[in-house]
This record gives structure tokens, sequence and C-alpha cells, in this order.
């Protein structure tokens, strides 16, 4: 379907979530005091680093588990993970890196057309849910390939899903089903 | 003889009124008879009356009730209890020596059903608040009995479970009440009330219908203290800016709202923004987004009836 058009949609990555982990235990106070860029959270326990090439941000937990937010690509969280790792090494830690998951991944898409979300949400129930009063987008939710996809009027939609294959699956299957339910084009 | 007997036992106990043998009989449980419909003539006799022993009146409060039946059951919602309690005692005998009385401890009664009980309690006074009828109030504790039976949702605060029951019955019934209705009469937040509608919608795996600007129009307008010329006038506006568009992605309340703003604003009842948002429970500036978007087409959303206290024109401008 996407292919079958002039112009090709653009699906932008804004956000890559991975965790990892690195396999010893971390003294959080220590990374606190002698890290650069680092934010301390002792109510939460964890500390947040801010790397500034790629740009991502990392909750480290003292377990030794650590989060990463922030990345634009698959390979930008993977390089932004060992990098990270790699500044916990300098520190004096005995990490190790290992399982390394790409958890979620958002992407956003624009439309070339509106869309009447009140057609789209009767056409697809149970699957698509909206709730003006809730959230001004309708939900469509794809179990079988864990997707969830936001779709706003103007147009836009909002994916996310596993890893960057799974959305660009969804925006396929679900471009057929956002077309029946356009806006004509006016003014 | 002996052979047709058995077959005429069975057949004996069919009562008809002698002068109609093909009129069905009527039975009328208060008074225990079979009445023939077309002569009015009783027929049959039952032995068992299954109306109240007592008749008890509203203004007594007598402290002995002398009905020995207790209750009216409601199997459709409990575990259909049948256990008998200890009442307190009356009379001297039951208190023992230093005034305690014999056989304190009134057996709880289905330790079970006891959170749904409360939980029932809470949902007939928050539908009280806003005055639901008694078929919404049934509905909701059929929902909320469904729910706590699935225990999907058992780590949610009942309240928060039985304020979300209440605004699915009343979708479910065609009167839909906002969120914040709903939050007005319960101590949960609206975040909290909206999440558990999701996931009562998904454990029950029923869904509801869009809410519509029509639904509401009646009520906040009689909030309002409208006419009925000003209300319809409203609901036309509404579901034509809906209709044309006028205004995607704004939730329906915000455009009924600025609707009611526009219809009263042109009749003689005039309303300020902030009456309207006090009433639907909207911000007024979201009314006056809202009404900017409709504005520029005012002329077309009236209705061709409608008569002008102040004329398209004077409408003001925000």
């Amino acid at each position: 379907m996407d292919s079958s058009n002039d112009e090709a949609l653009d699906i932008i990555i804004t956000n890559v979530v991975a965790t990892f982990r690195v396999r010893c235990h971390l003294n959080l106070r220590t990374i606190a005091l002698e890290g650069n860029n680092v934010i301390y959270k002792p109510e939460v326990g964890k500390v947040l680093m801010k790397l500034r090439k790629p740009k991502i941000t990392a909750s480290i937990w003292s377990s030794g588990k650590i989060i990463c937010t922030g990345a634009t690509s698959e390979d930008d969280a993977k390089l932004g993970a060992r990098r990270l790792a790699r500044v916990l090494q300098k520190m004096g830690f005995r990490v190790r890196f290992s399982a390394f998951k790409v958890v979620n991944v958002l992407a956003v898409c624009s439309m070339p057309f509106a869309i009447h979300l009140i057609d789209f949400t009767k056409n697809n129930r149970p699957i698509a849910s909206y709730e003006p009063e809730l959230h001004p987008a309708a939900t469509y939710r794809i179990k079988h390939i864990k997707a969830t996809i936001q779709v706003f009027s103007t147009g836009s939609i909002t994916l996310t899903g596993p890893n960057v294959q799974n959305v660009a699956t969804a925006v396929e299957q679900v471009y057929p089903l956002l077309f029946e339910c356009r806006k004509p084009l006016r003014k | 003889m002996a052979s047709t007997s058995r077959g005429d036992a069975l057949a004996l106990p069919r009562v008809q009124c002698p002068n109609h043998p093909e009129a069905i009989l009527v039975e009328d449980y208060r008074a225990g008879d079979m009445i023939c419909p077309e002569c009015g003539l009783v027929v049959g006799d039952r032995v068992i009356d299954v109306g109240s022993e007592w008749r008890t009146f509203s203004n007594e409060k007598a402290l002995k009730d002398p009905s020995r039946v207790g209750d009216a059951q409601n199997p459709l919602l409990n575990g259909g209890d049948l256990t008998t309690m200890i009442s307190k005692g009356t009379g001297a005998a039951s208190f023992d020596e230093f005034g305690n009385s014999k056989y304190q401890n009134r057996r709880t009664m289905s330790s079970s059903d006891r959170a749904m009980l409360n939980a029932f309690k809470e949902i007939t006074t928050m539908a009280d608040r806003i005055n639901l009828p008694r078929n919404i109030i049934d509905r909701t504790n059929n929902l909320f009995k469904q729910v706590y039976e699935q225990k999907s949702l058992k780590g949610r605060a009942n309240d928060a479970i039985a304020s979300a029951c209440l605004y699915i019955a009343c979708r479910q019934e065609g009167v839909p009440r906002t969120f914040k209705e709903i939050c007005a009469v319960s101590r949960i937040s609206k975040k909290e009330i909206g999440r558990c509608f999701k996931l009562i919608l998904k454990a029950l795996e029923t869904s509801v219908d869009l809410i519509t600007t029509g639904d509401f129009m009646s009520r906040f307008c009689s909030n309002l203290g409208l006419p009925k010329q000003v209300q319809m006038a409203a609901t036309y506006i509404a579901r034509k800016a809906v209709e044309l568009d006028l205004v995607p992605g704004r939730s329906p309340i915000s455009v009924a709202a600025a609707a009611i703003y526009m219809a009263s604003q042109a009749s003689a009842e005039k309303k300020t923004q902030k009456e309207i948002g006090d009433i639907a429970g909207v911000a007024d500036v979201t009314i006056r987004q809202s009404y900017r978007l409709i504005y520029p087409r005012a002329a077309e959303l009236f209705p061709p009836d409608f008569k002008f206290d102040t004329p398209v024109d004077k409408l003001p401008q925000l």
C-alpha cells in the first residue's frame, strides 16, 4: 500500500529504549560524586547519566541494570550503551556488557490527509478505542505484532512497538484503514 | 379404571372457569387466587399466601419489627446467603453478670461478599447524589459483580472500580455522564477512573458507543435554565458543527458548551462563558477556543426557524 503511493511515508523514530546489564554491583554514591553529567536520585535509588553523543539518558541502578533512553536508532542505542559501560569501567567498576535488549521504539509518522476519528473507531471496533474526554487520539492496538498506534485527527500517528521492524509492519497494516477514513481535502 | 386414574390425577388440577373453559386464568399472587379474565370469577384457591405477614408503616419507628422474614433477598447479586444471625437480645435474660450480653458477636455473614456489599452501598450513595434512576444502579451493580468475580482488577480500589462501573452503566443506558460529573460524586480522581474504565472494558470484553454532543444538551441546558428553543438551537448548532467538521479533535463536551454559548448569546437568555463552563465542567478558555472555530460559519449553524434576539453579526467575537 505504501509503495503504491507517489510519496513515501516518512517514519521518524524519535525514541529507542534499551536495557542492559553490567554484571556487577555499582556504588551509586561513587558514580554520583565522580561522574560527569549525573543526577543522583537517592529516594528512588538510581543515578541518571546523560551522554552528549549519542544523546542518551541512562538510569543506572545499583544492581547493575541500566535503562537507556533517548536514542534515535537501534544502533545508536547500542553504541550509547557501550559508551556508558566504558565510562563506568573507567570509574573502576568491573563491568561486563551483557543482555542488551531494545525494549521499546517510539516513532511518529504523518499522513498526507486528515482522518475522521469517529468513522475510524466505528469501522474498527473493538481493536480501536477513542475516548475524547481522556485523550484526543484514537488508540489502535495490533495484538499479534504487539504494536500500539495512536491516531490523531490531523493525520499524524505515533507508533510504539518492541523493535523497528514491528513498527514498520504496523504502518503497513494500518495505512489502508486510515486511507478509508480520510477527510477529503478542502480549502 | 385403575390405569386411567393416574392419567386423571394429572389432568384434574387444571382448574377452569365454569363459564369460560378456554380462558387462561390469571394468578393473583398477593391474595393467592386464580381469576378468570373474562368474567372475573375467582376460580382457584391457593394455600400459601406470599404477601407480607404484617403491615409496617413508615412513620412508626417500631423497635420490634414483627416480621419474621427479614429483608428481601438479593439473589442476583449476592451469593444467595441463607445464613442466620444472632441479633442483640431483648429482655433481662440475655445479659449475663457484668452487664455483657450473652451471645455477643453477630456472626459475620458472608465475609466474601462483604466488600461487594460495601461497594453496592457506595454505588447507591454516588448514584443518589446525581439522582440516577434505579435501572442504572442495577446495571452498575451487575457490572461490578462481573468485574469482582473475574478478579482481574483485584488490586484496584473498590471505589475506583465502582465509579468506573457507574460511568459505563450510564453510557450503556444511553445517558452518558462526563468523567468530571462522576468525579464530583466520587472520591477517586479522573485519571484513576479513566484507567479503571479502560481496564474494565478489556476485562469484560465489551465496548461502549461514542459520546455525541446531543447526549448532554438537555442536562446542561436545564441546569442553566435555558428555554426549550435555545436548547434545540444549541443541539442543532453542535450537530451541524460536527457534521461540517469545523471542530476536529475537540471533545464533544467542549463543542456542546460552545454551541450552548452561541445559542444563548443569540437569544434573550444570555449566559456567560464562566457559567456554562461551571455547569459543563470545561474551562472557559476551552469554550473560547471552540467558539472561535464555529464563529465564522455561525449563520449556517443556526436552525432555519430560530428567532434571533441578537442577530448573527452582533454575536460576541472572542
